[in-house]
């Protein structure tokens, strides 16, 4: 009995065309026709729908598929590029580099990223098929973390930043915070407050080197203690007795 | 008088004028005249500050610095030379600028902390920290603004409510150790040191002021908030509020009442011509405060333009995500028209957008009224960090609050400083130098209190009430004592004694007539207004909300209020009663001791 091997990813249908035996031969002959044709057909019809089959594996919204927003004009203004085919094909393989870089193999290729839903906006869609299994998709967490961690390299491939080429659902990572040793305004603080201190130990010690010499001076000039008494004035202390008032007018001052 | 020929005096009569020149321009003519001018129906609120310039400050002013220059004595021993049952004024006097000094220093010391940390590439307040895992920002921060975070958070530190006490801020309490050192730094020797720094203090926020107005004019969109400043709204001329506020703002911005131009004027050379001097201060302070609202107006336009720019941006970016339109289809000019349209052709899709939509307006933004210490603080600092080479701006702006706010200190230290030191019982035990250092420390000691958590409510407390109503009942006491208790007379002598030339008939009017009875008006006003607000309240910052929420004063909160209201008016009649005391215990005693004698 004659009977194809079918293959064993074949779908049911070519399965339940085994001819019974006992058959007469020209039957057979057709089934085996059929099963030929039907299998060209097929294979014909899996090629050419290899990318519809894509296609249906990148849909909005898919469970294994981010969404990218690009803002062109927003971020290069005047400089801004044409988002055309070309540019398409530079995401798709910056994608499989970055797949590459993440998995360090050298499997990927441009055919491995599906972009679909391009809207005027420029956002779209894209998901990652497998290299050695076109029908199966890299999952959402393993896509997440390769656009991680070649985040820098796509944007500079576009001239773009974290901002202007979104990944809806990717959050950039933010830079490190510098820590200094010493916070900057301790130093400015440390060396204003150095001056001023300063400052204030120069005039004091100024003041008292003046006082100091202007005492050395007056007993140099040998006055004696009874001239110093008359003089009355020292050092802007009055040490005269208290002011009489019985000599000025009554009506300035308040009567008491 | 003869009596004080050793006083220390002003190099020349320039030092004198600067030095009032620097006490009277303070903070309050770059924040509070703004937010009044703008309040107040813009160009025309001019007019009732005008007036009452007029009316009430010059006048005022020329009895403060008559009164000064004629006894030579601080606020203590001119009023007690007046009358002595009235020695009281000046101890109220002392005792306000004191409470001032606690206070006024901490803005300082914020100016300091602003200035150190401009010196960075990037500005902290323009962007919020990283968080601990580096996913995002801190979260206090994304509800707030970056610059109203890093004023409660890493300025301040605040706590969530007056109770909440907390320690001290390190960093707050080296900036003021290091704004009392440079007060001690200018007092040190006297008006001889403080007659030098005047030059600088007096001059150098004019140069800064100038620089700014260049560059607040030639930033975009200066202009919206420059013509929202000057559209006169005439109606709010019929406000009786407007009238209060332009009284009190003049009394306050010519620093009245203090005790301070008298203690400036204590060292004036007995046949200063102060007259002239009153007028040409006054004016300066009331021009300086017209020439700072207009830089402050046209860097609050810049600031409302970019942000309602930027509310513009995030719609037009929300519009364009939303529908999926190419970017070039909605620019900032027609986004409004767009909103329109969408609206009209996708209905559905535009109700989805639902809470997202913004709606955006210049006039709300220019609206948000600005005034008081931290506000301004977070508005500037939010307008400088948009400005291109904000490091330099930064620094230039804060050093010019810095000198301002020093200026006005110098005046505040020795209205307390000048008292104390004619006491004969201080001055013979120590010297002015040691009496300086020791008053600074007293009040760097207790102003460590406005560095704790909780420190910038007692602050808001202190600057509310410590010295407003008091004030006006100082100054009204004042008015009313040289004018008739003195007598107007009397006065009128005095001044010809110094200046050589009698009392015109403005001054007369003015101080006998129309200054007490606005002064009696405010008084009552302000009465009023306390009684009828009801509990106090202060603004405690919510740090869930990313917001300031209104919140009541706890009961201990508000008998301290009360104590400070109460602490600085009763000195008047209680410095009355002892002296009363004193002369009837002298009077009594001297004819004991007259009946003795004929005994004997």
């Amino acid at each position: 009995m004659p009977s194809l091997t079918v293959p064993p990813g074949a779908p049911p249908i070519l399965q339940s065309l085994t001819v019974p035996p006992g058959a007469p031969p020209i039957l057979q002959s057709l089934a085996v026709t059929l099963e030929r044709m039907l299998v060209r057909i097929l294979v014909l019809l899996y090629l050419a729908g290899a990318p519809a089959l894509a296609q249906t594996l990148c849909q909005p919204n898919a469970s294994n598929g981010y969404r990218v927003r690009i803002s062109i004009k927003t971020a290069l203004g005047n400089q801004a590029y044409e988002w055309n085919e070309n540019e398409m094909f530079l995401f798709r393989a910056t994608m499989a580099f970055a797949m590459r870089r993440y998995y360090k193999t050298e499997t990927y290729n441009v055919d491995n990223i599906i972009v679909c839903n391009q809207t005027r906006r420029v956002s779209f869609w894209f998901v990652v098929i497998s290299p050695e299994n076109p029908t199966m998709l890299i999952p959402k967490a393993d896509v997440e973390k390769a656009v991680s961690m070649s985040r820098h390299r796509i944007n500079n491939a576009f001239l773009l930043t974290d901002r202007t080429l979104e990944f809806l659902g990717i959050y950039p990572t933010l830079a490190e915070p510098v820590n200094p040793d010493t916070p900057p305004w301790l130093i400015v603080f440390g060396v204003v407050i150095g001056a001023v201190f300063a400052g204030i130990i120069a005039l004091l010690v100024s003041s008292l080197l003046q006082k100091r010499r202007k005492e050395k001076g007056m007993m140099e000039d040998g006055q004696d203690e009874e001239d110093r008494q008359m003089k009355g004035v020292e050092n802007g202390i009055n040490l005269d007795g208290i002011y009489n008032r019985g000599f000025t007018d009554d009506d300035r001052f308040t009567k008491l | 008088m003869g009596k004080d020929a050793a006083r220390a005096e002003w190099d020349n009569p320039m030092q004198f004028v600067l030095a009032c020149v620097s006490y009277a321009v303070g903070l309050g003519n770059v924040w509070r005249f703004p937010y009044l001018c703008q309040m107040h129906g813009g160009g025309g609120f001019l007019i009732p500050y005008l007036l009452m310039l007029v009316l009430l400050g010059v006048p005022l002013f020329y009895m403060e610095l008559a009164i000064g220059q004629k006894m030579r004595l601080g606020s203590i021993g001119a009023w007690r030379a007046i009358n002595p049952y009235l020695g009281g004024v000046g101890l109220a006097s002392v005792v306000t600028s004191m409470y001032l000094c606690l206070y006024y220093n901490v803005i300082n010391a914020w100016s300091f902390w602003y200035l150190f940390h401009s010196f960075q590439s990037v500005l902290p307040w323009a962007e919020c920290p990283v968080n601990s895992n580096l996913t995002g920002h801190v979260e206090e921060c994304e509800r707030a603004t970056p610059t109203q975070y890093f004023f409660y958070r890493e300025t301040l530190d605040i706590s969530g409510s007056i109770e909440e006490n907390g320690g001290i801020h390190m960093g707050q309490a080296l900036c003021l150790l290091l704004a009392w050192m440079i007060v001690y730094l200018f007092i040190v020797k006297g008006v001889k040191s403080t007659g030098k720094v005047v030059y600088f203090t007096a001059t150098f926020p004019y140069l800064v002021l100038i620089i700014y107005l260049i560059r607040g004019v030639t930033l975009h969109g200066a202009i919206n908030g420059v013509k929202y400043m000057f559209t006169p709204k005439m109606e709010q001329l019929a406000n009786p509020t407007t009238w209060i506020n332009a009284a009190t703002q003049i009394f306050f911005s010519l620093g009245l009442g203090f005790g301070s131009l008298i203690a400036f004027a204590s060292y004036n050379q007995y046949n200063n011509n102060f007259e002239k001097q009153a007028i040409v201060v006054s004016m300066v302070n009331s021009s300086t405060s017209i020439f700072a609202s207009i830089v402050t107006f046209s860097i609050y336009g810049f600031k409302a333009t970019f942000n309602y720019e930027s509310c513009l941006e995030r719609v037009r970016l929300l519009l364009l995500n939303t529908f999926d339109l190419a970017e070039d289809t909605i620019s900032l000019e027609n986004v409004i028209h767009w909103i329109a349209e969408l609206n009209r052709t996708h209905p559905e899709q535009f109700a989805s957008l639902g809470g997202r939509l913004e709606t955006c307006d210049l006039e709300a933004e220019l609206d948000t009224a600005v005034e008081g210490t931290g506000l301004a603080f977070i508005v500037y600092s939010e307008a400088i960090k948009n400005m291109p080479v904000s490091q330099l701006w930064s620094v230039l702006y804060f050093i010019m609050l810095l000198l301002l706010g020093m200026g006005s200190m110098l005046g505040n230290v020795i209205a307390v400083i000048t008292p104390l030191s004619d006491l004969k019982f201080i001055s013979r035990y120590m010297s002015t130098k040691t009496l300086n250092g020791l008053v600074c420390l007293f009040c760097l000691l207790l102003g460590l209190g406005f560095t704790t958590h909780s420190g910038n409510y007692w602050f808001t407390m202190f600057n509310d009430y410590g010295a407003t109503f008091s004030l006006l009942f100082i100054v009204l006491i004042e008015v009313i004592t040289v004018c008739y208790i003195y007598g107007i007379k009397r006065f009128e002598k005095d001044v010809e004694d110094m200046l050589g030339h009698r009392l015109n008939c403005y001054w007369k009017i003015m101080l006998a007539g129309v200054s007490p009875i606005l002064l009696i008006a405010l008084f009552i006003f302000y009465i009023v207004n306390y009684i009828q607000g009801g509990t106090p309240t202060y603004q405690a910052w919510n740090k869930e909300l990313g917001k300031s929420v209104v919140t009541e004063y706890p009961p201990y909160a508000q008998a301290f209020i009360g104590l400070l209201l109460a602490s600085s008016v009763c000195c008047i009649p209680l410095t009355a009663l002892y002296t009363y005391c004193k002369k009837r215990n002298l009077a009594s005693g001297k004819r004991e001791r007259t009946v003795s004698t004929v005994s004997a």
